[in-house]
């Protein structure tokens, strides 16, 4: 145990810079057009690059509606958006690099909201497929069944009614 | 409540996972607790963890009217 924690230390002293893995979420305005959205994600990976950080994944933006109004500084005005275009990206990178790009996309007006945390290498998603319902195929139509028949019965007299009714009133 | 999990060999929760985290959040948008999830006190704090950060990223409502 103790030689363990004796080998990362001397082994971190040795590369000087330490990486680690975080993971940037970020929402852009919606009022930004579709062909710009590059431009903001663009700006974000070249931060990363700077750092000397290196990609493991990405999630482009696509806009998504967003649970609670969140509001933008737009000028002197404040504007609040219902949706926006949420994208990730996954990296490796020194640990400076969580600071520094906190400090810039609070600066993009672009951006609406973000957040860095640190994460693990492997794909975090999970594989599951929520449960649904229940499952009904397309091509199923829903068939009429044939109406049963009416029976068609001999009329009963009046004295076998009578009988009948007067054995269950028995029971 | 059966731990959803373990049974589906779910290592790490992500807070993009929405439609998993409503599954351990009551109508209200509240985070269920140990006892209703049936999770370990590992995947408990994972699970929360991660509800927060969706919340914040407007993935899920903070409070649910």
């Amino acid at each position: 145990m103790v030689d363990a924690t004796v080998a990362i230390t001397s082994e971190t002293s040795e590369n000087e810079v330490l990486s680690r893995i975080y993971e940037v979420g970020y929402h852009i305005i919606p009022t930004i057009a579709e062909e710009n959205l590059e431009k903001v994600v663009g700006g974000i990976r070249a931060t990363i690059e700077k750092a000397g950080g290196s990609f493991i994944a990405e999630g482009a933006p696509t806009l998504t509606k967003l649970a609670y109004p969140m509001e933008a500084r737009e000028g002197d005005r404040r504007i609040s958006h219902d949706r926006g275009y949420f994208g990730w990206v996954k990296f490796e990178a020194p640990v400076a690099i969580a600071e520094m790009l906190e400090e810039m996309l609070k600066a993009d007006a672009s951006i609406l909201r973000s957040i860095v945390f640190r994460t693990v290498r492997e794909e975090t998603r999970a594989r599951m497929k929520a449960p649904t319902l229940r499952e009904v195929k397309r091509t199923d139509t829903i068939r009429s069944s044939p109406r049963r028949e009416e029976e068609v019965s001999a009329p009963i007299s009046e004295v076998d009614l009578d009988k009948a009714l007067q054995d269950i009133t028995t029971d | 409540m059966a731990n959803i999990l373990t049974q589906n060999d779910i290592r790490h929760v992500d807070y993009k996972d929405v439609d998993l985290l409503k599954q351990f959040v009551n109508p209200h948008g509240r985070v269920m607790g140990k006892k209703r999830t049936g999770l370990t006190a590992k995947q408990q704090r994972a699970v929360e963890a991660a509800v927060k950060r969706a919340r914040f990223m407007g993935l899920l409502p903070f409070i649910q009217k």
